[in-house]
């Protein structure tokens, strides 16, 4: 490592100090974002680090020039939350970091325009992500990790101030996007509610004006929500937004759309091509997909079975589940397909009992009046149109349109 | 004692703030074509799969099961 001179420390810390008034000066909002990019590992951060370590007076270089004191209250604790971030002091990193971030707030508010917009949104991210890190800090000490949540608290009050009628409420949906990452990796998930109602329904936003990067996160994460709640069509509509709009280039994003995107589709009668599943390596779908096109509850079974961990964990397993239902009526349908085409006079009469030999050939062992309860179950939902005779164990079906199509729309709930 | 304190605080670091699914930051200037948007992704699904063929594999072995039933009987 190259020798670090006194000299050296003081002509960086200078720099970083009048890139600072400099950027505010002419209004330079790319110039400025760069000044607060700590986890980013610029060499120029990095080097200010050091050089502060071994000055160790920088305070005084900012109090005695007025372009630079005006600022103190965000570059002091800046500095130091950048020596303790290279020393990773990640909590006392993020403390510091934090009251640059107050700091720097108040004054954005005085800020008439929107150029600083960008180093906001830095700023936002890198409290985020040394709250993270942070948190993991304080959990493998042992002690209770709670920067996340304050991180949170702080975006709200950041995602508070845009919310207005100026040209910053354009940069409320990336603050937005922010917060959901938090929120989803709490588990408080909740808490969205707030803010997807103030981005939905406040009138300061049009929706439209947002930037398209962010609209497609929104959409991503709000569309999980969806498929969390079982709204189907709505889960529908945002995913496929953000996988429409998504840049083709982020294949890992589009892979997470899908993930969602897939269970929502086969829960309105819509499949995937095997390639799709193939080309972003949803293979853990193509059972599921097989199981539907023949009608196998057997198949299907096997395919919730062998990919628990994985459906659990990204809470798709229950919307799974439901599937079942549907692939017991294409099953239904095709003894019915092949009884018409054996005896197309008595086709509409499926005897119950043939239904259980079926079952009973995919070694699933259900007696007559189980499969009364399918059926029953089957006809309620309009998935089988007809009735059945009890005493003769008989499903009559509907001489027309038997076996209704969803188009498009969820089993009857 | 020691070894088990640590186990707990494992257990507890692989638990919190799991999110498998976190999107992935775009740039903040980051922009793409409309004309390259995903239109190859959106157009791959199939809604007409729920038809009457009954000549794959699994129907041929349902029918074969199926009659063998009705001989029985």
């Amino acid at each position: 490592m190259a020798y670090l001179s006194m000299g050296e420390s003081h002509r960086r810390i200078t720099e970083f100090l009048n890139r600072f008034s400099d950027a505010v000066s002419y209004q330079n909002g790319v110039s400025f974002k760069s000044l607060f990019a700590l986890s980013s590992n610029s060499h120029f951060l990095l080097s200010l680090a050091d050089a502060l370590s071994l000055f160790n007076d920088a305070n005084r270089l900012i109090n005695q020039n007025e372009n630079f004191s005006q600022f103190a209250d965000i570059i002091v604790p800046l500095f130091r939350s950048l020596q303790h971030y290279k020393q990773t002091n990640f909590v006392e990193a993020y403390n510091a970091f934090e009251k640059t971030a107050n700091a720097f707030v108040q004054e954005f508010r005085n800020w008439e325009s929107a150029w600083a917009l960008e180093a906001l949104f830095v700023i936002v991210y890198e409290i985020r992500v040394l709250a993270e890190k942070a948190d993991r800090q304080l959990a493998s000490n042992g002690k209770s990790p709670e920067k996340l949540k304050g991180a949170g608290s702080l975006l709200m009050k950041v995602f508070g101030i845009l919310a207005g009628k100026g040209a910053k409420r354009v940069g409320a949906l990336y603050v937005t996007c922010q917060l959901f990452k938090i929120y989803f990796k709490l588990g408080t998930v909740h808490l969205c509610r707030s803010v997807i109602r103030s981005i939905e329904t406040a009138r300061i936003f049009d929706f439209e004006e947002f930037p398209k990067r962010d609209k497609v996160t929104y959409m991503y994460y709000t569309g999980r929500l969806e498929v969390f709640n079982e709204n189907f069509p709505s889960a529908d509509y945002k995913l496929s937004y953000a996988l429409k709009h998504c840049n083709p280039q982020h294949e890992a994003n589009i892979r997470m759309i899908l993930k969602y995107l897939i269970p929502v589709k086969l829960s309105i009668g819509i499949l995937p091509n095997h390639g799709l599943l193939e080309k972003y390596n949803l293979l853990e779908y193509g059972n599921i997909v097989q199981a539907l096109k023949r009608g196998d509850p057997r198949l299907l079974r096997c395919a919730l079975q062998d990919h628990e961990d994985w459906f659990l964990r990204s809470g798709v397993y229950l919307v799974l589940e439901k599937i079942e239902l549907q692939v017991y009526q294409r099953l239904v349908k095709k003894i019915y397909i092949i009884q018409k085409q054996r005896d197309p006079a008595r086709a509409h009469q499926v005897k119950l009992e043939v239904i259980v030999k079926a079952l009973k050939w995919l070694d699933i062992d259900m007696d007559v009046d189980e499969v009364e309860c399918i059926m029953a179950i089957l006809i309620y939902k309009n998935l089988v149109k007809g009735y059945f005779a009890h005493k003769s164990k008989v499903a009559v079906l509907s001489k027309q349109d038997p076996f209704p199509k969803l188009n498009g729309k969820p089993v009857n709930s | 004692m020691a070894t088990e304190a640590k186990a707990v605080t494992e257990d507890v670091k692989i638990d919190l703030f799991e999110d498998d699914d976190e999107f992935e930051e775009f740039e903040i200037n980051e922009k793409w074509d409309d004309k390259e948007e995903g239109k190859e992704v959106t157009q791959q699904w199939e809604d007409d799969w729920d038809d009457d063929d009954v000549s794959d594999d699994f129907s041929v072995q349902l029918r074969r099961e199926l009659e063998s039933t009705t001989e029985k009987n």
